[in-house]
């Protein structure tokens, strides 16, 4: 049994990523070991957590044939709409906080709309709905920051961001957002009915229209949770930061796509995996991380993103092409 | 003979200006396989379309076991008990057999609230559904279907007609682009569905598959029914295209066929 281990192992699509991880950490420490430091890894894992929130919800998404643009804007617009409502007095903190999350859970409803019942294309229609409300972000607030106030001892403060110390390691809580996220959404996406739904609605949503699967209702529920972990993870990002700048977010719906794609979701659905993804993240912010610290200059990132980007796709297409083979 | 299992009655369909069927009824009874024959544009496909809610008739009505009903979409159809299987459309390829099987009735395991698939019992009805239309390979039920050959993947669509009890089975064309083999084993599942209790409709240009499998044969031309009673045990096939071309003895000579497509 043991030697038909190894070949399955390698088949999986998160193995191409695993490996890269593996060697990026081996790279990076061989060069400059303070990449391995508690303060290092500390830092890195508290903005990865917040943008990761939005790459899970999204791999779910993606899964289904669908993409969401519009993830970064709503990331940058929640926190705002929540500060403003809480600085003009119009609500408490925590009852901001409801609000946003409702109307981001409405943006996506807006758009799942569109897609399911208009049948438009999910990259015309958020690419839509990024204008819209990025637009909203920057013109309610004239395109300044927010007047943040700083919220220590708020128990909303504490429950999405607090602080604590795990030996030499300062972790947020939203670090277990994050890992109850990746757990609820892995075991949805391949234990649940729903999940079976997902993959068939991203694979052949004809075939699981006719199934009676509710492929419009599947899509439009993962549109709303997409927005509504976009909303979340500005919210935490803002609260930790102390910021609330409209334009915050910007580029992340990208770095976020590519995050899942790298990790071996299928842009075009029907195949998807939270493990891969939760690679992808690993993947770009260490990579974003340690090029830094090795001294190669930050502006050069991109091109590795690009090849990184490029590589794993190659790897994941070849994968797919002798599965396909062996037909 | 049984009962009426299925009975469509002067139906008509129009696409735009082509009359695709100009009221062609047809009757299948409790188990039996229907062999549906005709030339390239004679109608079949519309025909099973209209009974399968792939595409809505203009006119007529379709009876079930003596009660009219409407079918609307493909998943009327399912549920009033008849599966139509296309090569390939009908399965997720990216999914496993298994669960291609339950899809969109998948079985729950513990509290409704977690919404969990009991994969095991799904894995456990894939292997013995498998065995019963006649694949001897060891196939795992998780395999996905992406990486079966035609042959299995009718069967797999076979299977889970079978399994969810429909009452009629329609083929159009399975046969397509299948070796040889791999049509005997086509052939062999739809005979076995028959011998569970199920009714097909089969519908393949290549006459001699249907010889070998159908209990009845009905020609269609022109978007008519020609032909409803030809039985392949006392027919030759050789008589059954003259049928089909509209060359059978009680048409007069030098009306023109069905035109090629
Ligand atoms: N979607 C459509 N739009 C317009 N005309 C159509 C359409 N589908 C079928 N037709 C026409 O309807 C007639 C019957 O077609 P149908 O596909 O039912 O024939 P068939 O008997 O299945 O033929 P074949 O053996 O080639 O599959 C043909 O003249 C065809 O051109
Ligand atoms: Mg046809």
């Amino acid at each position: 049994m043991i030697p038909s281990i190894v070949p399955r192992l390698i088949a999986k699509p998160e193995f191409g990523p695993f490996v890269l991880f593996i060697g990026m950490l081996a790279v990076f420490y061989s060069i400059n070991p303070a990449f391995l430091s508690p303060l290092n890894i500390s830092n890195t894992l508290t903005f990865m957590v917040e943008i990761g929130l939005i790459a899970l919800a999204m791999t779910l998404l993606m899964t289904s044939g669908e993409f969401d643009l519009s993830v970064g804007a709503v990331f940058g617009f929640a926190p705002v709409l929540m500060w403003t409502l809480f600085n003009s007095g119009v609500t408490s903190l925590e009852v901001g906080f409801v609000i946003a999350l409702l109307t981001a859970a409405l943006i996506g409803a807006t758009s799942g709309w569109f897609v399911t019942r208009l049948k438009i294309p999910s990259f015309l229609v958020t690419l839509g709905m990024l204008l819209v409300v990025r637009g909203t972000a920057l013109y309610v607030t004239s395109g300044f920051p927010q007047r943040t106030w700083s919220p220590d001892g708020r128990l909303l403060a504490d429950i999405l961001v607090g602080d604590f110390y795990i030996g030499p390691f300062r972790l947020y809580m939203s670090l277990f957002w994050f890992i109850a996220a990746v757990l609820i959404l892995h075991y949805v996406l391949t234990q649940s009915r729903v999940g079976n739904w997902i993959q068939a609605a991203g694979g052949n949503p004809q075939a699981a229209i006719a199934r009676g699967v509710n492929v419009a209702r599947t899509k439009m529920g993962l549109f709303i949770l997409s927005a509504v972990m976009a909303a979340f993870a500005g919210i935490i990002s803002s609260i930790r930061t102390l910021a609330a700048n409209p334009n915050s977010g910007t580029g992340y719906e990208l770095e976020v796509i590519a995050m899942v794609v790298i990790g071996g979701t299928a842009l075009t659905g029907g195949r998807g995996t939270i493990i891969g993804t939760v690679l992808g993240i690993l993947i770009l912010r260490v990579m974003r991380n340690g090029i830094i610290l090795i001294g190669v200059p930050g502006l050069a990132y991109n091109i590795f993103i690009g090849a990184i980007i490029l590589g794993m796709m190659a790897l994941h297409s070849g994968l797919e092409r002798r599965h396909q083979g062996g037909s | 003979m049984a009962q009426p299992l299925v009975e469509m009655r002067d139906i008509k369909k129009a696409y735009g200006k082509v009359r695709a069927l100009e009221g062609a009824d047809l009757t299948v009874y409790e188990n039996e396989i229907v062999g549906l024959l005709g030339d390239n544009g004679a109608g079949k496909s519309t025909l099973i379309k209209v009974l399968s809610g792939a595409v809505p008739a203009t006119s007529g009505d379709i009876y079930i076991r003596g009660e009219k009903v409407s079918i609307k979409s493909t998943a009327d159809a399912i549920a009033h008990g008849i599966e139509t299987i296309y090569q390939d459309s009908a399965l997720v390829t990216q999914l496993s057999i298994a669960r291609n099987l339950f899809l969109g009735r998948e079985p729950v395991k513990g509290a409704r609230f977690f919404d969990r698939m009991d994969q095991e019992a799904m894995n456990a009805v894939a292997r013995d559904l498998m065995a019963r239309v006649g694949i001897t390979k060891d196939i795992p039920p998780t395999t996905p279907i992406s990486s079966l050959s035609g042959g299995e993947r009718q069967a797999v669509a076979i299977a889970r007609a079978m399994h969810f009890e429909s009452d009629l089975i329609i083929l159009d064309e399975p046969t397509n682009n299948l070796g040889v083999a791999e049509t005997q084993g086509v052939l062999r599942f739809v005979r076995n569905a028959r011998d569970s209790g199920h009714s097909c409709i089969f519908i393949a240009h290549n006459i001699h598959h249907v010889f070998q499998v159908v209990d009845r044969i009905v020609v269609m031309r022109l978007g008519k029914i020609v032909a409803d009673d030809i039985d392949p045990k006392t027919t030759s096939v050789e008589a059954v295209e003259r049928v089909i071309t509209g060359l059978e003895e009680d048409t007069p000579p030098g009306i023109p066929v069905a035109a090629d497509a």
